[in-house]
C-alpha cells in the first residue's frame, strides 16, 4: 500500500460527517481535507476541455481545418480565375457550396456525443461522478463546437487570406461575415446533432438521423418552401418564419447581405420579406441554443 | 443513521422484477459483499444507490439523502461500474486527472494524488500510455483508481475484481483492507468470489431474484445453522464401517459419508457434538488423521439459492 497519507484531522483523525459517519485520512488518499468544490461553471469547463482534449489527440480539429481549408481556398483560387473575379462571386460562391459542407461536417462531429460515449461505458463512468447530466452534456457541446468553430474559422479563414491575395483587400469584411456566419451556422447545427445524440439508443441511429436531418435542411425544406410560395402566394410574415425555420435560410441570408448578388431559391423569396440582421442573428443563437437545451432535458430522463 | 438504507425498493422492467421489496440497511464503515447469481439485481441496485435509476416504489437514503439528489449524493459516494469506460485517447494520468478535478481536488493536491493513486493501483509505468491500449485487467485497475482519487465517505464497486489478474486481485484486497481499518469508509462490492467475499466483509447481502435473501455479518451467517463438518482419515480402510457406525451413536450427528477410497470419512454434526464425534470414533478405530471445518459461504450460498436460480434479472 502507498505512503499513509499526512491528513490527521480533528478528533484522532475523524471527522464527523453530516449523515452522521466519520472520515478519516488512509493511505489512498481518502480523508479529511474538504474538497474544493466547484461550481458548476467549473465542472461545464473541466468536461469540455477534455472532450477538446480528445479530439485534439485524434487530430480531428486539424483534420477538420484542413477539410475547411480545402474547400475554402479551392473556391477562391477557382473563382480568381475568371478576369472579372471578385469578392462578392467568391462570397456567394463559398455561400452556396457551403451550404452542403458546413452541416454535413457539423453532424458528423457531433452525432455520437451522448450516444457514442453511452454505448462505449465513458458515460457511465463520467456520470458516476458528482456532476449533473445537463452539466456533461453543454460541457461535451462546448468542447465538440470548440473543435468544429475552431477548425472552421482557422479553415475558412486561410481562404480569406487566399482571397486577399489573389483579389485583393477590398471585400475582406464581407469574407469575414462569411467565416463567423459560416461558424455560427456550424454551432447551430453540431448543436442538432447533440440533440439528435440525446435522443438515439444507439450510434448507428443518431448517424441516420443526423443524415436525415441534413437532407431535410439543405435538399427538402427549401423545396417545399419555394412550393408553398409558388403555389399559395402566403404573406410576408409567414415567408419569413418559413426562412427562419431553417438555419441554412439564416446562414444565406446573413452571408450574402449587402452583396452585389441575388440569392438564389427559397432565399430570393425571403430575402424581400424585411428579416433584419438583428432578427437573423437572434434567430441563428436560437437555433445553437435551444437544440441544447433540449438535449439536455433530453438527457436527464434518458435511462443509461 | 445508516450509510446505505433501502426500505421495500421494488423496481420492474416490463416483466421482470429487478429488485423486489428490498429492505437494507448498511452502517457506516462497514464492508459489505454483494452476492447473487447473475441477474439477481446487484447492478440494478448499485445503479439505484447513485441514482442512475429510480425505484417504482420504496425509498433509498444514501448518506442521508435520496440519490435522486444526484450530483450531490455522489459528491460522497465514489461508484465503480460492472464495466467501466475510458476514452481511447487519453492517458491514465489524464483519466485520473479529470475525475480528481470533477470530484474537486484542491488544485495543488491533484497531481499528488493521482500519482498515488497510479501507485496505489500498479498503473505509475503505464500512466501516460492511452487507455485505448490497455487490457482488460489494466481498465480494471483504472476504473479501482477513478473511485479512489477522490474522498467519498461510500465506495459502490461492481464487481471490482472481474477481469482481474491475481495481483490486480491482490492489490483490491489491500484498498478495501485498508478501508476497513477504521477509515470510516464503507465499502459494498459485489463478487462471484465467495472467498474473496469472505475474507473481506464484515458482512454479506445475498440477492436473488431481486430479493434479499441473507442479510448478516459473515461470521453468523456461517455459523448460522450450528453445524460443523469433521472429516477423519482412517489408518485401515477395513474399518470405515465400524467408524460410521460408532459416529451414529452420537447424539447430533446429521450425516456420514465414506470417501471413495475407503480411507475417508466426512461427519455433519452439531458443533457441540465434534469432540465427541471425533473421541468416539477414535475408540472405536485407528485414526491417521483428522481436520473440522465451518461452513463457508459458498455453502451458505448453497443453502439459500436452489440451482437455477435467477431466472428473472434486470436487462
Amino acid at each position: 500500500m502507498s505512503d499513509a497519507g499526512s491528513n490527521s484531522g480533528p478528533e484522532g483523525g475523524r471527522e464527523r460527517q453530516p449523515d452522521g459517519g466519520t472520515v478519516e485520512a488512509t493511505g489512498i488518499g481518502f480523508g479529511r481535507e474538504r474538497s474544493d468544490r466547484r461550481s458548476r461553471l467549473g465542472a461545464v469547463r473541466t468536461v469540455a476541455r477534455r472532450e477538446y482534449r480528445i479530439a485534439a489527440r485524434n487530430r480531428r480539429e486539424v483534420g477538420l481545418a484542413a477539410l475547411f481549408a480545402v474547400f475554402a481556398v479551392g473556391v477562391v483560387a477557382f473563382a480568381a480565375l475568371r478576369p472579372d473575379a471578385r469578392h462578392d462571386v467568391v462570397v456567394a460562391s463559398l455561400v452556396e457550396l457551403g451550404i452542403y459542407l458546413v452541416p454535413l461536417v457539423a453532424l458528423v462531429v457531433g452525432y455520437d456525443a451522448v450516444v457514442g460515449p453511452e454505448e462505449s461505458g465513458t458515460l457511465d463512468t463520467l456520470l458516476a461522478l458528482p456532476v449533473t447530466r445537463g452539466t456533461v452534456l453543454v460541457g461535451t457541446v462546448l468542447g465538440r463546437a470548440s473543435v468544429l468553430c475552431g477548425a472552421s474559422l482557422v479553415g475558412l479563414g486561410l481562404g480569406g487570406v487566399a482571397a486577399t491575395i489573389l483579389l485583393g483587400s477590398a471585400g475582406v469584411a464581407a469574407y469575414g461575415r462569411f467565416v463567423l456566419v459560416a461558424t455560427a451556422t456550424a454551432a447551430a447545427f453540431l448543436a442538432l446533432s447533440v440533440l439528435v445524440s440525446a435522443l438515439a439508443r444507439e450510434k448507428t441511429r443518431a448517424l441516420g438521423a443526423a443524415l436525415g436531418l441534413w437532407v431535410w435542411f439543405v435538399l427538402l425544406h427549401d423545396l417545399l418552401a419555394i412550393g408553398v410560395v409558388a403555389a399559395l402566394r402566403p404573406p410576408g410574415p409567414v415567408v419569413a418564419v418559413l426562412a427562419l425555420a431553417n438555419p441554412l435560410d439564416v446562414f444565406r441570408l446573413l452571408a450574402l447581405r449587402g452583396l452585389d448578388t441575388v440569392p438564389v431559391g427559397f432565399a430570393a423569396a425571403a430575402s424581400g420579406v424585411g428579416l433584419s440582421t438583428p432578427i437573423l442573428v437572434a434567430a441563428l443563437a436560437v437555433w445553437i441554443g435551444l437544440p441544447v437545451v433540449v438535449a439536455a432535458r433530453a438527457m436527464e430522463r434518458r435511462r443509461l | 443513521m445508516h450509510a446505505i438504507e433501502l426500505d421495500d425498493v421494488t423496481r420492474r422492467y416490463g416483466d421482470v422484477t429487478a429488485l423486489d421489496g428490498v429492505t437494507l440497511s448498511v452502517e457506516h464503515g462497514r464492508t459489505v459483499g454483494l452476492l447473487g447469481t447473475n441477474g439477481a439485481g446487484k447492478t440494478t441496485l448499485f445503479r439505484h444507490l447513485v441514482g442512475h435509476e429510480t425505484p417504482d416504489s420504496g425509498r433509498i437514503e444514501v448518506v442521508g439523502r435520496s440519490p435522486e439528489a444526484g450530483a450531490a449524493v455522489r459528491e460522497r459516494v465514489g461508484y465503480l461500474p460492472e464495466r467501466p469506460g475510458f476514452d481511447d485517447a487519453l492517458t491514465a494520468r489524464e483519466v485520473l486527472g479529470v475525475h480528481a478535478e470533477l470530484r474537486g481536488v484542491p488544485a495543488a493536491e491533484r497531481d499528488e494524488r493521482v500519482e498515488r493513486v497510479l501507485a496505489t493501483v500498479g498503473l505509475s509505468t503505464a500512466a501516460d500510455r492511452r487507455t485505448g491500449g490497455f487490457s482488460k485487467g489494466m481498465t480494471r485497475r483504472l476504473g479501482l483508481g477513478t473511485v479512489l482519487v477522490g474522498t467519498p465517505s461510500v465506495l459502490l464497486l461492481d464487481e471490482p475484481t472481474a477481469g482481474l489478474d491475481p495481483r490486480g486481485v491482490e492489490t483490491f484486497h489491500d484498498v478495501v483492507e485498508t478501508l476497513a481499518d477504521g477509515s470510516g469508509v464503507t465499502v459494498v462490492f459485489s463478487s462471484h468470489a465467495l472467498a474473496e467475499v469472505e475474507r473481506l466483509c464484515d458482512d454479506v447481502v445475498l440477492l436473488d431474484d431481486g430479493r434479499v435473501r441473507v442479510h448478516g455479518p459473515v461470521e453468523e451467517l456461517r455459523l448460522a445453522d450450528g453445524s460443523v463438518t469433521v472429516a477423519l482419515r482412517l489408518a485401515d480402510p477395513g474399518d470405515a464401517g465400524r467408524a460410521s457406525e460408532a459416529a451414529r451413536t452420537v447424539g447430533g450427528v446429521r450425516g456420514v459419508e465414506r470417501g471413495r477410497d475407503g480411507r475417508r470419512l466426512r461427519i455433519d454434526c452439531e458443533r457441540s457434538a465434534a469432540f465427541d464425534v471425533l473421541a468416539t470414533v477414535r475408540r472405536a478405530v485407528d485414526l491417521d488423521g483428522f481436520e473440522a471445518h465451518e461452513p463457508d459461504l459458498r455453502e451458505v450460498f448453497g443453502r439459500h439459492v436452489p440451482t437455477g436460480g435467477s431466472g428473472g434479472g434486470a436487462p
